[in-house]
């Protein structure tokens, strides 16, 4: 099977749109096709060969001066089966209470079309399985066990409403990742370990023997780590660290309910300046590392979107509901609707500043030089005050001169303020992910006195 | 009603293509084969300050197959209607063999298969109320009456009142012999207000944050759960903890309410044994465990009074099912039993490469578009003696009594933790006095469960559903229930978040 073609995908969509009895209609189609092999200390130990449908109907009936809407899918694409979609959808609507802060559905739109990239599509588990053999074999020269995933994925979103929007996209992403670790138990916390990965757009793209070789040399290097009692440290956070914290700027910072709500940073201080002015954020799917799709949820066209500008926060990203509840402008930032959750920018770009690593090293002096941080998750949303672990390498940095490494160390930090400590930034942005979900583009950034709070083995 | 998402099905015909499947692959020279074909209907609705927000349909229906070629495994799936599957089939089964035969020059290893997956039956959750022949009307009316007691009050910034119903139907054909076919349905729902009040934000839920809480069982269980009841009490308790001090830091003594404990054990039991996780193929991404293979037996996990029972047979659970998806009968063991670990939590594979001879029946896919691994079951720990209210009389002035997640994170290795709640109580005279909000508790695993000296009876304990675990590489979430009752340990340390939050 391959993704769905536009003509395809919207010949589908039309049919749901003329049987339906709905005074607004709108179709979504997301196809996916995967294939992934990860891998453990002796081989691979799952794979999948994989492909999958959603065609979701979301309907309208008007009531008043808003809306009845519900919405209904089908993981298959057949006629009894989109039609069946169409029909809950429409029994659910009609019983529905009204939302009277419901705007219409947007009208005809012009999007940037992208297709899906061929080499990454056609990409299989035989070169996939080269990939890991290499990983492994260097791993076992360094007495490390190594484990990792290999995937390459092409998916295509169409949206296609009663107003007249017909919307079109697809995107591509390939992925080497190697986390090697001594063995036992104890891996993590007394033997060495360390995480690295190459996430890009296109399967060419994809640096393996650089994720080889950084995982292995950073895992030997924090082998024997130091006990290092918790407190506040001056830190360079490499880019893995950063998109863990940064990505819960994306919906809880930077949306639009949040900011209603009260319980974002943006609330009420817009237009302030409070952050470092080190610090500039866009949420830009059309930055050459994420291609992302140029529309959102709803197919509202959208590009790059200033959020932070030397340190200045500029208002909340909102979707069609949000900019009418706060008469701001549609910024493009739409879940699939219906949704409780509201926007948000899922396509951070933190720039680039102008201090190479060994720069950064030099001006943080004596530190902390974190490679990753593991489950961070929210204690207090106003000033984000997250929690997390450090993993996979932490090394005391002394005169500039990164050193030995120590044991992992729980923060407990708020990254209003964090962020507002910001003291430097590298020239070098890469494509990063978080275990939380979502990835952005972000560069290594020097923090002043972040706030450890326990040690992993207390 | 919406119409019945899933229609009587033709089991024959579905058990006959898994059949089929499972027949082509060992004919192609699989070493093992199963397929499953997995129907899953779901009703989201979701009331968001008065008007109905989400309201959600789904239908998905899929086929997997899964071949062991040469010590290798090799899976692919796609989806339906069952015109399309049939035509897949063969396709799949091609696929399947050219990944594991690609694959297979790589395992150091043999995969190996522990025990047999040879069981025959059906089996199908008990249902009192078929969840999606209620009428649509009544299910919103149950939503928008618990939602309008939400409000009221103008420090509510929102409310939200939400119930999802699911429907699983599952048929496997395994190369051994096996054909099984399963009816899972679970039901549940929440609600939740957001205050505030002099520049505080704060959140109260009922009965558990995120999702809320579920059950195995049809609309019994909504209703049960008495929403519109307990309405007024979170919309005030939202307001309260707007005005409350915040969690003074030290170290105390902590009595964790139910819903909060059933995150401990999750996070802090559930997770550390994983047979997968302890034998470090979970370390790419979620991470490994502190237990060691060779610790049942020996490694002292919490104090006498702490036992973890699994349990994929308990009434209610939201792993309580006939086999898992390798095909093996549900069962119930000790994990922990009288604070001595005993056991993991194992499927076939992972037993296979520890040398076990059967499985513990935890090997379970996210749906059809995803191979099995092993995954917490509902595990739950054991009820001891007494009333909470007893406890709360028998405990000093100064201990805090805490409930409902809030925040959670635990490190790779599931030693360290930090959990926030949403909320705690001073004791004070043997009762619950000052509100408190941001009660932040720290510890580290072992030595937190031998710090329980006391968890109350029976009276008490209830289980708690998880709909949101997420595990492996890509993600895939299972659902599972732990059973608690409230829980004393002594000497906790509580974080100072204070200074963070103005």
């Amino acid at each position: 099977m391959a993704l769905l073609e536009e003509d395809h995908a919207f010949e589908i969509a039309d049919a749901v749109l003329a049987a339906s009895e709905a005074d607004e209609t709108e179709v979504t189609i997301n196809c996916i096709e995967d294939r992934f092999v990860r891998f453990g200390h002796e081989g691979p130990t799952q794979s999948a060969d994989r492909e999958r449908y959603d065609l979701a109907v979301r309907v309208r009936f008007r009531d008043g001066e808003g809306f009845r809407e519900a919405k209904a899918s089908s993981g298959a694409l057949d006629e009894a089966s989109v039609l069946g979609a169409l029909g809950r959808a429409e029994i659910l609507a009609r019983v529905a209470s009204p939302d009277a802060g419901a705007a219409p559905l947007g009208g005809p739109v012009e999007v940037e079309g992208s297709a899906p990239s061929r080499p990454t599509q056609d990409h299989s588990f035989k070169e996939k399985a080269e990939w890991i053999e290499a990983a492994l074999r260097r791993c076992e020269g360094e007495s490390l066990h190594g484990g990792g995933l290999a995937r390459t994925t092409v998916a295509s979103r169409s949206i296609v409403n009663s107003a007249g929007r017909r919307v079109h996209g697809a995107t591509s992403r390939a992925e080497f990742a190697l986390t090697c670790a001594d063995a036992g138990a104890d891996a993590e916390t007394v033997g060495g370990s360390a995480s690295s990965v190459s996430v890009r757009c296109f399967v060419d793209q994809v640096d393996v023997e650089g994720v080889i070789e950084d995982a292995v040399t950073s895992a030997v290097r924090a082998r024997g780590p130091a006990d290092v009692e918790a407190g506040p440290m001056d830190v360079l956070l490499e880019p893995q660290a950063v998109a863990a914290l940064m990505t819960f700027t994306s919906g809880m910072g930077f949306g639009a309910r949040g900011f209603h709500e009260g319980s974002s940073f943006l609330t009420g201080r817009v237009g302030e300046r409070i952050f470092s002015e080190h610090l500039s954020v866009a949420d830009d799917p059309t930055h050459p590392d994420l291609r992302g799709l140029r529309f959102d949820g709803e197919g509202t066209p959208r590009g790059c979107h200033p959020l932070v500008s030397s340190g200045t926060v500029h208002g909340p990203v909102t979707d069609a509901f949000w900019a009418k509840q706060l008469g701001l402008a549609n910024t493009g930032h739409s879940p699939q609707q219906p949704s409780t959750s509201g926007p948000s920018a899922g396509h951070l770009v933190v720039a680039e500043g102008d201090l190479s690593r060994e720069e950064l090293l030099d001006r943080l002096g004596d530190g902390l030089l974190v490679r990753q941080l593991h489950y961070v998750n929210v204690v207090e949303p106003r000033e984000l005050v997250l929690t997390g672990m450090t993993r996979g390498g932490v090394f005391r940095v002394r005169g500039g001169q990164v050193g030995g490494a120590i044991g992992n160390l729980r923060f407990t930090q708020s990254l209003v303020d964090a962020l507002g400590a910001i003291d430097g930034v590298g020239d070098r942005a890469v494509r990063v992910g978080s275990l939380m979900g979502g990835e952005l583009v972000a560069p290594a950034l020097l923090i002043r006195g972040f706030q450890f709070t326990s040690k992993a083995r207390s | 009603m919406v119409t019945p998402p899933v229609k009587s099905s033709p089991s024959h015909s579905m058990e006959a293509l898994a059949r089929s499947a499972v027949d082509e692959a060992m004919a192609r020279g699989a070493d093992a084969a199963d397929a499953r074909l997995v129907r899953c209907a779901e009703e989201r609705l979701v009331i968001q300050n008065g008007a109905l927000k989400e309201s959600d349909a789904p239908e998905d229906f899929g086929i997997a197959v899964r071949v062991f070629k040469d010590g290798a495994v090799g899976f692919a799936a796609a989806p339906g209607p069952y015109s399309a599957m049939q035509n897949a089939v063969s396709g799949l089964v091609r696929r399947c063999l050219a990944s594991a035969r690609d694959l297979a020059p790589l395992r150091r290893v043999p995969v190996r298969l522990a025990g047999r997956a040879d069981a025959c039956g059906t089996f199908a959750t008990p249902v009192e109320e078929d969840p999606f022949m209620v009428p649509l009307e009544e299910k919103l009316d149950l939503l928008m009456r618990a939602s309008e007691r939400l409000g009221g009050r103008r420090e509510v910034v929102s409310r939200l009142a939400g119930m999802s119903l699911r429907r699983e139907e599952q048929w496997m054909a395994t190369s051994e012999g096996g054909s099984t076919h399963q009816v899972l349905v679970r039901s549940g729902g929440r609600i939740e207000a957001i205050a505030r009040a002099r520049g505080v934000v704060e959140r109260r839920s009922y009965p558990n944050a995120l999702e809320g809480d579920f059950r195995s069982g049809g609309f019994e269980v909504v209703r049960a759960l008495d929403l519109e009841g307990n309405a007024e009490r979170v919309r005030d308790e939202a307001i309260a903890l707007c005005h409350a001090d915040i969690c003074p830091p030290g170290q105390r003594t902590l009595i964790l309410g139910g819903g909060q404990l059933a995150l401990q054990i999750h996070e802090s039991v559930g997770h550390p044994t994983e047979l997968d996780r302890v034998l470090g193929e979970e370390r790419d991404l979620a991470g490994g465990s502190f237990a060691a293979q060779t610790d049942p037996g020996s490694l002292e996990y919490g104090a006498a009074c702490v036992s973890f029972v699994a349990d994929s047979t308990v009434p209610g659970g939201l792993d309580t099912r006939g086999w898992d998806d390798d095909g093996v009968a549900s069962g119930r063991f000790d994990i922990v039993r009288d604070g001595k670990l005993c056991a993991f939590q194992s499927g076939r594979i992972s037993a296979g490469r520890a040398g076990a001879e059967t499985s513990r029946s935890v090997s379970r896919a996210e749906g059809w578009y995803a191979p099995p691994i092993d995954r917490i079951t509902n595990v739950s720990l054991a009820p001891g003696h007494g009333s909470l209210d007893d406890l709360l009389a028998e405990t000093e002035d100064g201990a805090i009594l805490a409930d409902t997640i809030k925040t959670w994170s635990i490190d790779q290795e599931r030693r360290n933790f930090q959990f926030t709640c949403e909320v705690g109580w001073e004791i004070r005279g043997g009762r619950r006095s000052r509100l408190l909000r941001l009660p932040t508790y720290q510890g580290s695993t072992l030595d937190f469960w031998k710090r329980c000296d006391r968890v109350t009876g029976p009276e008490e304990w209830r289980l708690w559903g998880v709909v949101n675990c997420g595990k492996g590489n890509p993600m895939q979430v299972a659902e599972m229930s732990h059973g608690a009752a409230p829980a004393r340990f002594r000497g906790v340390q509580f974080v100072d978040v204070g200074s963070s939050v103005s």
